[in-house]
């Protein structure tokens, strides 16, 4: 497993530098609760027909900041990305609230501020 | 398709592949995995089980008149949920003395019906045991 | 006016296993745009696994994700907390974790494959392949003691050893599941209702496999080269005969035939497995608590199943993210129904094998 540190702003950049669709997959976009209101947030990727290579680029952020859409990249991040908002109740671009969680569910269950 | 249609024909004079079932009894097999067993007497009361258990369904809890027996130094009992039991048998792993004290059996629980008191009286040990730690 | 009307299928619907909304917005009879909802059985097991179970317990809390994939669950999860310890288990009990990987892969295809013949209409080839299904059912009840919750696999090894006659009833009753899928490999390629029917429905392009990641039996039937069990090293399943398959024209029928062949390839890796397997322990006890972070994938029933786990030296467990196949295929899902007819829409939800309480987790 390769970790790629990425900077919030540049991530889009790195990604879509980094990506062809041909040799790689997402896995899935990963959420990591740090402190109270502090997160790492992970795109995991695998090479296709290869022995166990898989990169994670990561970016660690505030929950009020707003994490950049890959969407028009890789669309089927889109499940992740949302999975993330209800999650963690981070802003994704273009990512709507209510794939799992209700109004009257435990909200942002896996930050570390549920309520 | 023809095959088919001739399959389809013969199973009409076949004997179904369900049996007869609350006329029949189920069948278990020996090493099903069912009920956990304890064996008081052999119990030396080291509380390894109740540790290893995932879902909490064993306790040892403190009671006025505790079994007898030389190794409860602390006048514990045994309780057992078997509605909370996953039946995975990792307690009869970590038990010391297997087959004497905590063992599996292939006998599925009784239906319980209200007045057992299942969750009730189940809630009750485990706030007792709360307070005790 | 409005040209287009919209149709709900689910969240409860007769050729739905388990709770899934699709909104098709329809022009005529063909689907023109997709909205789906897959959260109703969301139970917030990955909150669980952090807050209310220590490490060696969550290995039986994940194999409740999901009643059909459970033991790739629970080897997953055990793989990933192996790995953090940096034990090294047993060659006999990584032969006996692939049997029940495989015999459980088996009864899962089976079970896609009848569900397909039922919304084909085939009522008759649905009792058919449940019935032989309980072959395969018995002998992981007597392999494991259970039908469904297997609770096989432990940290450090697997919990019960095989015995010679064990051995032999798998041996007997894969022969016979082996004669009766090859009949059904004749159904599916011959019978009108099961194969012409299904031909050119529900296709996915290659290029489209590529693009929309998919994984699975949905790529593979699309001839993309995707298995996890080519890409791991952790268990050997080079060793015992695994051969990837795949086929190129993408549709319903194609899906159909490629997990035949698959089921085809895990009885011959099972009987492979019982003729060779090793001797040794089964049980190795690993020490000290999990401490980093890793990255496991599996190749379960319906596609690659990912679970990261990240330990902090303690019981508990900072984070455990379950990536599922259906989840991350979902796209794929959505991208196909477009452009298909509303009327064919249960059966290539069938086809696609859709495990929600998976997904859902």
């Amino acid at each position: 497993m390769k970790k790629i540190k990425v900077s919030l702003e540049s991530v889009r950049d790195e990604i879509k530098s980094f990506y062809d669709y041909k040799q790689w997959h997402l896995l899935t976009l990963n959420g990591l609760a740090l402190a109270e209101n502090k997160m790492e947030v992970q795109w995991i990727f695998s090479k296709y027909e290869a022995m166990d290579e898989i990169v994670v680029y990561y970016t660690e952020i505030e929950n009020t900041e707003t994490i950049p859409s890959i969407v028009d990249m890789i669309p089927s991040a889109i499940i992740s990305q949302r999975e993330i908002v209800d999650m963690f109740g981070v802003k994704v671009d273009g990512s709507e609230k209510g794939l799992y969680l209700d109004e009257d569910s435990m909200q942002r269950p896996l930050s570390g501020c549920s309520i | 398709m023809f095959t088919s249609f001739a399959k389809a024909f013969t199973n009409l004079f076949k004997k179904p592949q369900t049996i007869d079932y609350p006329l029949t009894p189920i069948v278990k097999d020996r090493d099903y995995r069912g009920l956990i067993g304890y064996g008081e007497e052999a119990c030396i009361y080291c509380l390894k089980c109740e540790k290893a258990c995932p879902p909490g369904a064993i306790l040892f809890v403190p009671v006025e008149n505790p079994p007898e027996n030389k190794q409860n130094k602390k006048g514990l009992k045994y309780h057992y949920n078997p509605y909370l039991c996953i039946y995975c048998s990792e307690c009869v792993r970590a038990c010391p003395k297997p087959d004497e004290a905590l063992w599996q059996s292939n006998k599925k629980p009784e239906v319980a019906v209200m007045d057992d008191r299942v969750n009730e009286g189940w809630f009750e040990l485990e706030k007792l045991k709360k307070q005790n730690d | 006016m409005k040209k287009t009307i919209n149709i709900p299928l689910g969240s409860q619907h007769i050729s739905l296993l388990e709770p899934v909304r699709f909104k098709f917005e329809c022009e005529n009879e063909k689907i023109i745009s997709v909205d789906s909802d897959v959260g109703f059985v969301h139970r917030g097991i990955e909150r669980a696994c952090t807050t209310k179970f220590k490490f060696d317990a969550i290995g039986y809390v994940v194999a409740r994700v999901c009643g059909l994939c459970a033991i790739t669950h629970s080897l997953s999860y055990t793989a990933a907390i192996e790995k953090l310890l940096g034990g090294e288990i047993t060659k006999k009990a990584k032969y006996l974790r692939i049997l029940l990987l495989e015999l459980d892969r088996v009864h899962s295809h089976m079970l896609c494959l009848s569900h397909t013949c039922e919304n084909a209409g085939f009522e008759a080839m649905f009792m058919r392949i449940m019935g032989d299904r309980e072959l395969v059912m018995e002998i992981q009840e007597l392999l494991t003691g259970n039908r469904v919750q297997f609770d096989y696999i432990n940290i450090g090894g697997v919990n019960r050893d095989i015995s010679s006659e064990v051995a032999q009833k798998i041996v007997n009753n894969l022969y016979e599941v082996k004669q009766r899928v090859l009949g059904y490999m004749d159904e599916f390629t011959n019978n009108w209702s099961l194969s012409l029917k299904f031909k050119t429905i529900g296709a996915l392009s290659l290029d489209d496999a590529y693009r929309l990641n998919a994984i699975g039996p949905l790529a593979r039937a699309s001839g993309l080269n995707i298995d996890v069990r080519n890409e791991i090293g952790y268990l050997p399943f080079s060793e015992v005969g695994f051969v990837m398959q795949t086929h190129s024209e993408g549709d319903i029928n194609a899906r159909n035939i490629v997990r035949l062949n698959e089921i085809l390839n895990s009885i011959l890796m099972c009987e492979n497995i019982l003729s060779g397997l090793p001797e040794g322990e089964i049980f190795t006890k690993l020490k000290g608590k999990p401490n980093g972070e890793a990255v496991v994938r599996f190749e379960a029933p319906r596609g690659e199943l990912m679970y990261y786990v990240k330990g902090n030296g303690s019981a508990m467990l900072d984070r455990v993210r379950i990536k599922t196949p259906t989840f991350a295929s979902i796209p794929a899902f959505s991208h196909i129904f477009v452009g298909e007819n509303y009327a064919d829409a249960p059966a290539i939800l069938a086809s696609f094998d859709p495990c929600l309480s998976c997904t859902a987790k």
